[in-house]
Order: structure tokens, then sequence, then C-alpha cells
């Protein structure tokens, strides 16, 4: 079994490759001068511009917070380069053929080719390579319905009234560290905007990839759902190896307004640093929603990359009779550290939120659920119902669960619930009898366990999900 | 940090008896320590304002206490006033195998039994532990040799008085496989700062019952904690109940330092007007095998404000171990607040862990059927409040106890009742 678990540490990251497209890179460093060319180098207007160097002051005055249940060595912010751009950018394709090959062969790599995509599952895509974002496909079909599906830097060009708006409503310049940072200092995202009672006709899809070495990933993903609108957007992340730490620091704001719902799906491999836990990526990311009048966002998650995780998916139910959600699937493996849950503010009434969590630990990893329920003194009637389960797969691991729950009012009913539990020996016993071997077995019953949350994966993720389980999970039982 | 807390490091250099260099290193530590804010994850829901520039007596006032007996309860009563021992220790009728000292009277052995034990087992990160180490002067140790099973319950109690602050500390060692029953009760509602901390070494199959009751209300503020250490196959019962006051803090932990250890805890907190009550407990699990099972309800009334941080901790070796932590709460106002997070830390795969936390107010269709059937409301919701809690009370081993408490509960109903 010890030979079997060693295997699975030391098995390669399957994403791990450096593509060489040619890119503009800043030289490390910040300060408002970086802020100035990102800024400029981007053609933003002066209100932009100026919204980022007050964040920026905001940042100066914050400290990094240190409550999280992850270790790391200290950041140091000025060896980051702030800015990199695949050099292909500057002839923009028009279509998939002018794309840079090499480009697309990255994606092929990964298993995503974006013909197959446009074709087969009618995904629109809009990829982020690096930092700007390449191409962007089902444009024009998404604009007969009305749909806004762009980079968020063409959406500060072109609908500036909904940019500003609405950017910094939901996570404010200051909210945290992070998101102070990354609001300084963003360099591209999606921008999502979907009219008053339309229903999004095809899924949003954003490919995130890292590519360049030493460079920060900054997201800025602004989706806006109007009245009465519906819309389900799909983020997925791999990343190739590389020895030095890469920060990424994202922030995604979801505004659903009355009666609109608000679907975030994500599946994260982002490479998670070799056997001593050295070179994987950092990922703290600042995600929140807030919900008008019978509104709904959904958050489901499926994270099994990265060196640290940081990342609090939540929702603000503002308005009465709103529903927030989340599932979540997180896995660590090798020197993987996650600390990872959902915020739940209730302030309407009937407001109701499921929280579903499904931590995974093995080999040395910590895998830790922190989480917030607050019912606030109006929220009448309201209700929460948490269930955060771990399994803890050998015995270097650690699973934590670390729930706040905060009641104001006494018609609000919270309910909280956390078992932990290893893969059971009657149960790899019953399923090895019926003739499937361990790793099968252990792999099969993982699945089982992750069964409540990959059901509200849509389709193609919940495969990908699977697949990346069961991948990540090979050989560490016997 | 703070003016008081500076007065205090200011009269503990002052203190000069055999504890001294263990009270010297406690001021160290408080030296350095930061007066914890609302950042302070382990006062995030509980301010120290309150504290920060108190100005009380530290001499203990002349009043004398007046000790209600617990009617069909054999018990070794030991009286505080203001952190002063009023008892007269050599006046007490000691079965064999049980010895009662304080500081002053200590002989050389158990002064070195003491000083092994004195904030060995407490936690050295509860702030106002490190403060009642240096500060506290009548310590009072309760030695129990092995193999012996004390009949009369030893009971401790700690009235504040008004304006006055004190400081009161209990040590006690039971020997292997000892038997013993120490109740812990405090009672104060004037204007006052109290901090009382005990220490528990369990041996060897040792057994403890084991009853805290922080009574204080109103102006006192109280905080303190009791803190146990198992060795093999001890078992501990301990049951909690605490009142809120101005400011009423208590920090449990339980340490599972041998195997096949057993750990019940049953605690409630009742709480009316504007009272804060906060309770922090940790189970560290060092060691395979151990038990713990962890019941912890709350009712809050009112504007009180009600807070609950119950950790298991299982450390990486810790396998087979069960544990389980369950806090039910119900909120009676909308003006009141109730803040619970029960934490789970575990390093070790085999083993079975589970917790819940609900918050809720009482279920209106119960409330119905008791006024269909010609019952008052505010008669009803006292049923339902002590419905709530009576499974707890019914499990106390001593049941005189029990039934001397259950008056004084139903009588904590009315006030709390939400008008």
């Amino acid at each position: 079994m010890t030979e079997q678990i060693h295997e699975a540490l030391s098995r390669k990251y399957e994403a791990g490759f450096v593509s060489d497209i040619e890119s503009e890179t800043f030289m490390a460093g910040l300060d408002e001068s970086v802020i100035r060319r990102i800024s400029a180098m981007k053609n933003e207007p002066e209100w932009m511009l100026e919204w980022r160097l007050r964040a920026y002051q905001n940042w100066l005055t914050m400290e990094e917070p240190d409550w999280a249940h992850v270790q790391y060595p200290k950041i140091d912010y000025q060896a980051i380069s702030y800015y990199s751009s695949p050099k292909s950018m500057k002839d923009k394709p028009k279509s998939l053929d002018e794309v840079d090959p090499e480009l697309l062969r990255v994606y092929e790599k990964l298993g995503i080719p974006l013909y197959e995509q446009e074709m087969l599952a009618g995904v629109a895509v809009d990829v982020v390579f690096d930092s700007v974002s390449v191409v962007t496909t089902f444009r024009e079909k998404l604009k007969e319905a009305g749909v806004i599906f762009c980079p968020i830097s063409e959406a500060i060009q072109e609908y500036p009234e909904l940019v500003k708006k609405y950017l910094g409503t939901v996570v404010p310049r200051s909210d945290n560290y992070f998101a102070a940072l990354n609001s300084a200092v963003f360099t591209d995202g999606s921008f999502v905007y979907i009219p008053k009672g339309v229903r999004c006709p095809m899924e949003l899809s954003t490919y995130f990839r890292i590519n360049e070495q030493n460079t920060g990933q900054f997201e800025r993903t602004l989706i806006i759902a109007d009245e009465g609108s519906h819309v389900s957007y799909l983020e997925g992340c791999t990343a190739p190896q590389r020895d030095e730490n890469q920060l990424h620091a994202a922030v995604v704001e979801l505004v659903a307004r009355d009666d609109a719902q608000i679907k975030y799906s994500t599946v994260q491999n982002w490479y998670p640093g070799d056997e001593d836990g050295k070179g994987g990526i950092y990922n703290f990311v600042t995600k929140r929603g807030i919900c008008h009048t019978n509104a709904k966002i959904s958050w489901t998650q499926v994270e099994t990359g990265s060196a640290v995780t940081w990342k609090y998916p939540s929702c603000i139910l503002k308005g009465d009779n709103s529903v927030g959600e989340f599932y979540s699937v997180a896995l660590t493996r090798g020197r993987q550290q996650a600390d990872t849950g959902t915020k739940m503010i209730h302030l309407g009434k009937n407001t109701k939120s499921t929280i579903i969590s499904k931590g995974i630990s093995a080999g040395n990893s910590n895998n830790t659920y922190r989480g917030l329920v607050h019912m606030g003194p109006k929220a009448d009637g309201a209700r929460n119902f948490t269930e955060c389960d771990s399994l803890l797969i050998g015995d270097r691991c650690g699973a934590h669960t670390f729930p706040y729950i905060e009641s104001r009012n006494p018609t609000a009913k919270v309910e909280h619930e956390a078992t932990t539990s290893k893969v059971g020996d009657d149960q790899l016993f019953l399923c090895k009898q019926r003739g499937l071997d361990a790793e099968k077995a252990v792999s099969m019953i993982v699945n089982g366990f992750c069964k409540e949350v990959f059901k509200e994966l849509p389709m193609e993720f919940a495969v990908e999900a699977g697949k990346l389980l069961e991948i990540s999970l090979e050989g560490s039982v016997g | 940090m703070s003016a008081w807390l500076q007065q205090v490091i200011d009269r503990g250099q002052a203190m000069n008896d055999w504890l001294s260099p263990v009270r010297m290193k406690a001021l160290e530590e408080l030296a350095t320590t930061a007066w914890p804010t609302r950042r302070t994850e382990r006062w995030k829901y509980t301010s120290l304002s309150a504290v920060e520039q108190l100005e009380l007596s530290t001499t203990a006032s002349a009043t004398h206490a007046s000790v209600e007996r617990i009617s069909g309860l054999d018990s070794l009563d030991l009286v505080f006033v203001d952190g002063v021992l009023q008892t007269d220790l050599a006046m007490l009728q000691l079965p064999a195998g049980l010895q009662i000292h304080s500081l002053h009277s200590a002989p050389a052995v158990q002064q070195v039994i003491a000083t092994s034990m004195f904030s060995q087992i407490k936690p050295r990160h509860h702030l106002f532990g490190l403060v009642n180490d240096a500060l506290a002067s009548d310590i009072v140790f309760i030695d129990i040799e092995n193999g012996h099973a004390i009949e009369p319950a030893i009971r401790i109690i700690n009235q504040s008085t008004a304006d006055h602050e004190s400081h009161q500390r209990v040590l006690v060692r039971l020997g292997n496989q000892a038997k013993a029953t120490i109740i812990e009760q405090a009672e104060g509602e004037q204007s006052s700062l109290s901090t009382s901390y005990s220490e528990f070494d369990l041996g060897d199959q040792a057994q403890l019952d084991h009853y805290r009751f922080a009574m204080q209300t109103q102006q006192a503020i109280a905080i303190g904690g009791c803190h146990f250490c198992l060795h093999d196959a001890a078992a501990l019962n301990s049951t909690l109940i605490g009142y809120g006051s101005e400011l009423s803090r208590t920090d449990i932990d339980i340490i599972h330092n041998g195997e096949h250890a057993k750990a019940k805890l049953n605690a409630i907190y009742l709480l009316a007007e504007s009272e804060h009550f906060d309770l922090h407990t940790t189970i560290e699990h060092a060691k395979p095998n151990g038990t713990t099972e962890e019941n912890v309800r709350g009712i809050v009334g009112d504007k009180a404000n009600a807070v609950f941080n119950g950790r298991i901790h299982i450390h990486r070796d810790a396998q087979k171990t069960l544990a389980e932590l369950n806090n039910r709460n119900l909120l009676l106002s909308r003006r009141g607040q109730i803040n619970t997070k029960p934490e789970l830390e575990i390093y070790a795969d085999d083993v079975q862990c589970a917790h819940g936390a609900t918050v809720a107010e009482i279920e209106e269709e119960a409330l119905y059927y008791l006024r269909s059937r010609g019952i008052p409301r505010s008669k009803a919701l006292v049923m339902l409040n002590y419905g709530f809690i009576q499974e707890l009370i019914n499990q106390m081993p001593n049941q005189q106890l029990a039934q001397w408490l259950e008056p004084q509960l139903r009588a904590r109903f009315k006030e709390m009742e939400v008008r």
C-alpha cells in the first residue's frame, strides 16, 4: 500500500508543459506607474485608472490575512510581473483559422479542442490565455439574444455604463487584501450581461490558462443577470508545470437581479506543486454574488489543483425569497492545502441556503472547510442547511471544519452537520469480493461520496470532474 | 496593553511565595501578549472593553459568606469570598485518602506535586488564566490518593461582592483508580471581576464527576476555566450550567493524555436580559482509543448574546477515536444573538468524528398544542424550555443536585421570558 501511495504521490502533472508563444511581459514589481501602464496598455478611460489607483492605495494599508489553516512562504509582491499578453494579439484573429496554431495545440493537449467544442457542445468559449482574451466564439449568436459575453477589457470600452454601475458593488475595492490587489492590477477576465427576461441560449464557458513564468494572474469576472434572466457559466482551469510559485488572485462578482438565476460552475486543476509541495499555484480567490428578490445563485466547484487554495464563493441574500447554494468537492493530496467554503449572508425574508461540502484528503495534505452562515435581524423565516463531510485517505493527512454560525433572528433556522470518516475496510472488502480491484473500488466509493455535488454540475463538467478525481486518486489506496 | 493589564503586572511582581517562579513566567508572557480585540479569534464575539479600564478594590471584603446547604447532599464545603478562603481547613473532617491544603499550609511534598501541576494542564493561551497564575493567592490543592473513592462531594463555592476584583484557583489530583465528585459554584451579581480557574489531573482509571455552576449574573464579570488531563482509562463526566452577566466567559479544555479515556461534557447556558455568555471548549485527543461525547444546549432570551466555540482536535496518532459534539440553541427574541462554531481538526484517518449545530426558535406547533389544552403561554414556554434542557439535567450522575437545580432553573426561565 505504501508503495502505491508513493507512486500516486509521485505522479507527474498531466497538464504540465510550457508552450512557446512569444509574450510581452512587464518587469517584476508593483507601484503606481505599473498600474498606469496596465491601464494605458488597455486604453482605459480615466475613471477606470482612478478606480485602480484607489484600490492600490487601499491595498497598501492592508495586511495579508493569516487566519486560514494554510502555510506558505511569504509572497514577495515586488517579485511578480503584473502584465503579460500573448504577442500574437496584435493582429487579432478574426476566426479560429487565424489563431496561433501553437495555442490551438496547447488546447489539444489538454483535450479541449475548440472546433469540437464549437461544433458539438454548443459552448461559447472565451479563452483567457494568460491575461488577454484571445478568441471569443459564438459572439454573434449570443448577440442575437442580446447577451453580452466579452473580455472585461472590451466591456470597459464598449459598455462603460454597465461596468461602472456594477464593478466593485459586490466585492468592494477594499474587501480584502487579495481583492484590493486584484482591483488595482487586474488585466482581464470575462464580462457577461443577460438582459431582462432572457434565458441565455447556451452555457457560457471560459478556460483559464496560466502560461507565462512568474506572472501573477489577476482575472476579474463580472456577471450581471438582469431581472428574470437565466445564465449558466462554466469555468475550468489547468496550468503548465513550473518551479516558481504563482500567485493567482481572481475576483468574481455576480449580480442576480429580481427573479434572475445564475449558476456558476468551476473545475479547478491548477498545478499543485511537486512531491515536496514546491512550485504549485497559490489560488487566493474572492467570489461573491448578490441575490435580489426571488433570485438564485448557485456555486458548484470541484477543486483538485493548486498548492494553496483560499477560496470562499459566497452569496449575499439581500432580496426576499432569494436562494443561495454551494456545492463543493475539494480534493487535496501530496502537500496541497485547501481552506475553502462559503458565506451565506441572509438579509431578506424567507431566504434559503444550502451548503454541501465534500472534502477528500490524501497524502500529506490538509483540507479545511470554513464557512459562515449569518442570519440578519430582518431574515424572518430564513433557512439554512449545511452538510460537510470529510474523507481521509491515509494517516498523514488532515481534515478540518470551521463553520461559523451567527443568528440574530429567532424565526430563522440553521442546521449544520459534519462528519469525518475513512474509506471503510468493509466497503473495500465488499467491492473486492465482487471482483473490483482496490483502486477501482476506492474511485467508486469516492465518486459515491461526491455524488450529491456532481449531480449539480452541467453534464460535460460532471464527466470531466469524475475523471479528474479518478486520476488524482489513482493508487492512493492499496 | 490595557491599563488594567498593566496594573495586574505591577501587582503580580509583588507576589512573593513558593510559586513565584511560575508566577514570573506568567507575567513575562502577559507583558508580551497583545490585548484581545474583536479581531482576535478567541474573542471575536466577546468585547473586553468593560475590563480594559477597570479599577476595583483588590483587598477582600470583610463580609462573611452564607452558604445554602443542598438538601440530601453530603458535601465538604470550601467557601471563597472575593478569592479569599473562608473555610478553616483544619476544622474539616476529611475521609481517608483525601487531603486538602491551601497555598499557605501545604507541606513540602504537596508543594512539589502542586508546582508540577500548577499551570501545566491549563493551556498557556488563556490570557486571564495567566492573570490568575500571577495573582491567585488562596490556591487550594485537593489530593485524592490512589484507589480511594471519596464519598462526600467536594463543593467549592466562590462568591464575589460589590466592587471587588478576585482571583481564585483550585488544583485537583485524582490518583489511579480514585473516585470523587467535585462541584464548583460561583455566585455574585454586583459589579465585580473574578477569575476562577481549576486544573484536574485524573490518574489511570480515575473517575471524576464534575459540576460547574457559573451562575454570576447582572453586573458581575466572571472569567474562568476548567482544564482536565485524562490518563489511561480515566473517566470524566462534567456538567456545566452557565448564566450570563455583563461578561461571562468559560474555557473548558479536556486533554486525552492516555488511551481509552472517556470524557462526557454536558453544558447548558440560559441567558436573560442583556447578558453575555461565552463558552469555549477544546477537546484534545492526543492518544488513541479515546471517547468524547459533548452536548451543549443554550436558550437565549431578550437582548442576550450567546457565544459557543466547540473544538475537537484529533492528533496525528490518536487512531480509533470516537468524538461527537452536538450544539443546539433556542433563540427566543428578535434582539438576541447566537454565535456558534463547532470545529473539527483531524489528523488521523481511522476515527469517527461528527458535530452538529442548530439554531431555531420554539416550535409554534408545540406551543399551540399546550395552549389549546388551557396552559397559559408563559407557563407553556417554561415547560418547553425546560424540556429542551431536561435531557441533560437527567443525565447528571447526582440527582440530589438535579433536584436542587430544578426550581432555580424554572425561576430562571421566568426571568428569560420575553415580554
